[in-house]
């Protein structure tokens, strides 16, 4: 979803002549178009997948532990996103983030005692490393571009010099092969109490507790959220001239209702309780979706007949097969037994795998049933979406009733019976409301604007819900997780670069020496330079990193980093960024080190072998650059 | 039983070092008239003309007055050929080996290939083509080494292990090996846990395929009597993300209440993560590193498996020195260990002393 917040990005990027530049694209099909989309719904994919599987994953604990591990990385992943987006890469970059390291380091060690080092202030040494790595992005950048050869060799060239110079050096100046301690500094009044902080500053999640935390949270992600899709809404349905009253007071009446529903959900934990919210819940949904639609949009002229054609219909068919049979298998298989089964998992967590797995794929085989029912008429793609919600509120409480385990009975539910719901009511507006047709920029700025005030007051109910905690959760013994502030400059960093990427002249230019180096000299790009920055950029980056471990870790090996470079690329190709160069995305890259980072720690969360981890990060790897390039092939056809 | 027939062995071998090194005077005065020819030929360059008579006069005196001597000591090239990478590892063992060499008065020629099996096996060729008295070598790749080293046993040279071998000793006409088998040290390691109480192990791995590191788990499974859960937890290069590995493990496993790490840097991590979980944990780790020394010394980390490289470097020559000089054979067909040595709350301030002029 917050694809839409930078779609105009994407047609800016895209688009090759004027005629395509005006043409009108539907909210979907804009979203579908961005090259990070797939890593979203892998991200999600893989999220649901080890939520399901495994018991801390989805805690607090377990979310603090992968945004750890993906904040080092996602950082590199998304400048190295950056220079492939410009075509080239950067092999030295993962031995540089250790190299930067021990350069900070070995300038701030003391030289009284044994081992050597300056001895500087960080104030000063920090700058004085930064340079350093200005120097060697520059260095990389002008050797690429004086000798002409591919960045591939001349990188993995000063891979090898960095590799051996961390050794060499650390050696002769330290004689060990790591170089510590950062916090020796400690008290000694050359910055280490305020870098500190800057750098490692953690947040213990069980030191702060806020009563409020669980009324604001549910509060503020319904709200968000309701936001977004009333922000669908807008853009995807044709204003009417005149607004109809009535609709209003519908639309506020849901309102109402929507909250009494969500009062009655948290007040109440039985099965009758939870029906009757649910069932609330569904009535605010259609009278309120429904009333906006009286209140603002037009009403759809032709609606076509009811066909069946045979396509849908077989898909249909498989989907609740495949619904049935991940039914069949809960039900089956005994969800209290630890008995291996398989070398990977036990009884209880291949009943998870089944119906979670089984489910999904049935899904996704009833919606690409109601894409197929789209094509004959508007009247059969409603029909089929609404069969499609109902199976899937039958499906919420059959998770509900059949589940042992309190995150499904609780979080699972209510997931799918919202997003259900929310496919019944699209539906049914589909069916009386008419989409446009036009482009307006108007709609759009303020669909825009909507969508992403509901996505920040989502996130910042997330936030709440992952910072805080309530007195019931310390009673119980919960972990204690902590966020540290390189999360923080993780976040800083991928929306500075997106923005760079998306709203300035070297922005553009990137994409420009991307796609075809000399046409855009040719147009007046200053391309050299252009790919030596973002030499330099990578190369920064690679600071920010060292500086992060050395501050994290305190002592740093002479190996740190080295190899890691490939997985950075990686991370950014699951992201949708092209090995080709001139696509890609920033945001993509930073989602796809969240995706590895999942991948990498869902596996000891589920308690599976690590022997496996390779053949699974191997299969990610092949699916999210499969579905991306489908996705991207799909959505280019659409046009 | 078996254990007091290594320790009785070991004490015999140190002593008969330690009378060598009494017994060495001579040697040592032999030392001196090489460093005086050592000095003549420096100032002979200098000077000029001196060189010749000095060597000369030198060279006499030796071979007149002490036969014996020459025989046992200055004369006696051994060869110490390792896959060493310089690391503070293979420095404690040199200065093993240089300090042996210095108390026989036998010369001592380092070589280390940095990991190259190719480079260790033209090493091991040209010792033989100088016409070594003694081999000392690491066996990290038996298909390159094994036959090299099995050439130079078969021509007559003394032939050791040290290190890594312990499997291919044998078979390559090796008097002995030298070093420290990694299932021993793990059971030692199991022991230890087992007298700290604790019930549940994790066992972390920092490569994920290395059989050394998994005979480390394998030795501490077999002697620990509660369970081992053995996984590879990311490489030591990404410290932060073996940190989070061991993390979602500890997670997932509630009743996990040790931690052994197959390596200094990851036994580190595994300090920080359970630390980050607020779990207490009994934390061990393999080989020693300044960090490693400061949190036993802490007693955040309880104690460290060491494998006393320094003897790696120092028995092998005091082996060659005595099997070239009284044909003595020691290790009666086994390996002599080094190892498993622990350095914990008791010894570390002793340790870390030692550590700093590298011989532990």
């Amino acid at each position: 979803m917050t694809d839409v917040v930078t779609a105009d990005a994407a047609e800016a990027e895209s688009a090759t002549g004027d005629d395509e530049r005006l043409s009108f694209q539907g909210v979907f099909q804009k979203l579908f178009i961005r090259p990070e989309i797939g890593a979203v719904l892998g991200a999600t994919a893989i999220w649901t997948f080890f939520w399901a599987v495994s018991i801390p994953f989805g805690t607090a604990g377990g979310a603090s532990n992968i945004l750890d591990v993906s904040a080092t990385l996602g950082i590199m992943a998304v400048a190295v996103a950056m220079l492939m987006i410009g075509g080239e890469f950067d092999l030295s970059s993962g031995a540089a983030t250790g190299a930067l390291g021990i350069v900070t380091l070995l300038l701030v060690r003391d030289v009284t005692g044994t081992a050597g080092g300056l001895g500087l202030h960080l104030l000063i040494a920090l700058p004085l490393s930064f340079i350093v790595a200005l120097a060697l992005g520059w260095l990389n950048g002008t050797m690429v571009e004086r000798t002409g050869l591919p960045s591939f060799i001349v990188t993995l060239a000063t891979f090898f010099v960095l590799r051996g110079m961390k050794l060499g050096f650390a050696k002769l100046i330290v004689d060990q092969i790591q170089v510590g301690k950062m916090d020796d500094l400690k008290g000694e009044n050359k910055g280490y109490e305020f870098f500190q902080k800057v750098f490692a500053y953690e947040w213990q999640r069980n030191d702060h507790q806020w009563a409020l935390r669980d009324a604001l949270y549910t509060g503020l992600v319904i709200v968000g959220l309701s936001l977004v899709v009333i922000a669908v809404y807008e853009l995807h349905f044709k204003r009417k001239a005149q607004h109809n009253p009535i609709g209003m007071i519908m639309f506020v009446a849901g309102a109402a209702l929507g909250v009494a529903s969500v009062a009655i959900l948290h007040l109440t934990d039985d099965t009758a309780g939870n029906w009757f919210g649910a069932i609330v819940g569904l009535a605010a949904m259609l009278i309120g979706f429904l009333g906006l639609g009286v209140w603002r949009y037009e009403m759809r002229g032709d609606r076509g007949t009811l066909k069946m054609p045979s396509d849908a219909v077989r898909s249909v068919g498989i989907g609740i097969v495949l619904i049935v049979l991940g039914v069949i298998s809960a039900i089956v298989l005994d969800s209290d037994s630890n008995e291996q089964v398989l070398p990977l998992t036990t009884e209880q967590g291949l009943r998870a795998i089944l119906f979670v797995g089984l489910s999904a794929l049935g899904f996704v085989s009833l919606m690409v049933g109601v894409h197929q029912a789209g094509r004959v008429s508007r009247m059969s793609a409603s029909a089929f979406t609404v069969g499609t919600a109902v199976i899937g509120l039958l499906m919420a409480f059959f998770v509900q009733s059949e589940s042992e385990s309190e995150k499904f009975r609780n979080e699972a539910f209510s997931i799918i019976l919202v997003v259900s719901a929310l496919a019944l009511t699209w539906a049914i507006a589909n069916y009386f409301f008419q989409n446009r047709g036009s482009s307006d920029i108007h709609i759009e700025h303020l669909g825009t604007r909507i969508a992403i005030a509901g996505l920040l007051i989502f996130l910042i109910g997330m936030l709440i819900r992952l910072l805080f905690t309530v007195d019931a959760e310390i009673e119980a013994g919960i972990a204690p997780a902590k966020y540290s502030v390189r999360i923080l400059w993780f976040v800083a960093f991928t929306i500075a670069c997106s923005w760079v990427l998306a709203s300035t002249k070297f922005g553009s230019w990137v994409f420009a020496v991307g796609g075809n180096k000399q046409a855009s000299r040719q147009v007046g790009v200053p391309a050299a330079r252009t790919k030596t920055q973002l030499f330099m950029l990578v190369s920064v980056a690679a600071w920010l990193v060292g500086t992060l471990l050395a501050f994290r870790i305190n002592t740093l090996q002479a190996n740190t980093g080295n190899g890691l470079e490939f997985e950075y690329i990686i991370a950014a190709v699951v992201g949708g960024t092209m090995l080709t160069g001139g696509y890609g995305s920033t945001i993509g890259a930073s989602i796809g080190a969240v995706i590895m980072a999942m991948s990498v720690l869902g596996i000891p969360n589920s308690n599976w072998n690590s022997d496996w981890r390779f053949v699974f990060l191997g299969a990610i790897l092949l699916l999210a650059v499969i579905g991306n390039n489908f996705i991207k092939t799909k959505a280019e056809n659409l046009r | 039983m078996k254990k007091m027939r290594w320790l009785a062995m070991l004490l015999a071998i140190v002593m008969v070092a330690a009378a060598c090194g009494s017994d060495d005077d001579t040697g040592t005065a032999d030392g001196g008239t090489d460093e005086s020819t050592d000095e003549g030929t420096d100032e002979g360059t200098d000077e000029g003309t001196d060189e010749g008579t000095d060597e000369g006069t030198d060279e006499g005196t030796d071979e007149g007055t002490d036969e014996v001597d020459v025989a046992q000591g200055g004369d006696l090239t051994f060869h110490m050929i390792t896959h060493s990478d310089d690391g503070p590892f293979w420095t404690v063992v040199q200065n093993g080996a240089e300090a042996a060499a210095e108390a026989m008065g036998v010369n001592l020629v380092w070589l280390a290939s940095n990991n190259m099996p190719d480079v260790q096996a033209q090493l091991i060729d040209q010792a033989i083509s100088e016409g070594s008295d003694g081999i000392a070598s690491s066996l990290p790749s038996p298909d390159q080494l094994i036959p090299g080293l099995k050439a130079a046993a078969d021509g007559g040279i003394p032939v050791y292990t040290l290190n890594s071998g312990v499997n291919d000793y044998e078979s390559i006409g090796a008097t002995t090996h030298v070093g420290q088998t990694e299932f021993i040290a793990g059971q030692g390691a199991g022991k230890r846990f087992n007298d700290l109480g604790a019930t549940s192990i994790l066992c972390g791995r920092q490569e994920e395929s290395n059989v050394a590191l998994e005979e480390r788990c394998d030795g501490l499974a077999d002697t620990f009597e509660g369970d081992v859960l053995s996984e590879f937890m990311g490489l030591d290069q990404d410290a932060a993300a073996q940190e989070a590995n061991i993390n979602a493990t500890l997670a997932a496993n509630p009743d996990i209440d040790g931690f052994m790490g197959a390596g200094p840097v990851i036994g580190l991590s595994g300090l920080r993560a359970s630390e980050a979980l607020g779990r207490d944990l009994t934390i061990a780790a393999f080989d020693i590193t300044p960090e490693i020394i400061d949190a036993i010394d802490a007693g955040t980390i309880q104690f460290t498996v060491d494998q006393q490289q320094y003897l790696q470097g120092y028995l092998p020559i005091v082996l060659m020195f005595l099997e070239a000089t009284n044909k003595n054979t020691a290790g009666g067909g086994l390996p002599i260990l080094t190892g498993p040595g622990f350095v914990d709350s008791n010894n570390v301030s002793a340790v870390a002393s030692l550590v700093e002029q590298s011989t532990r």
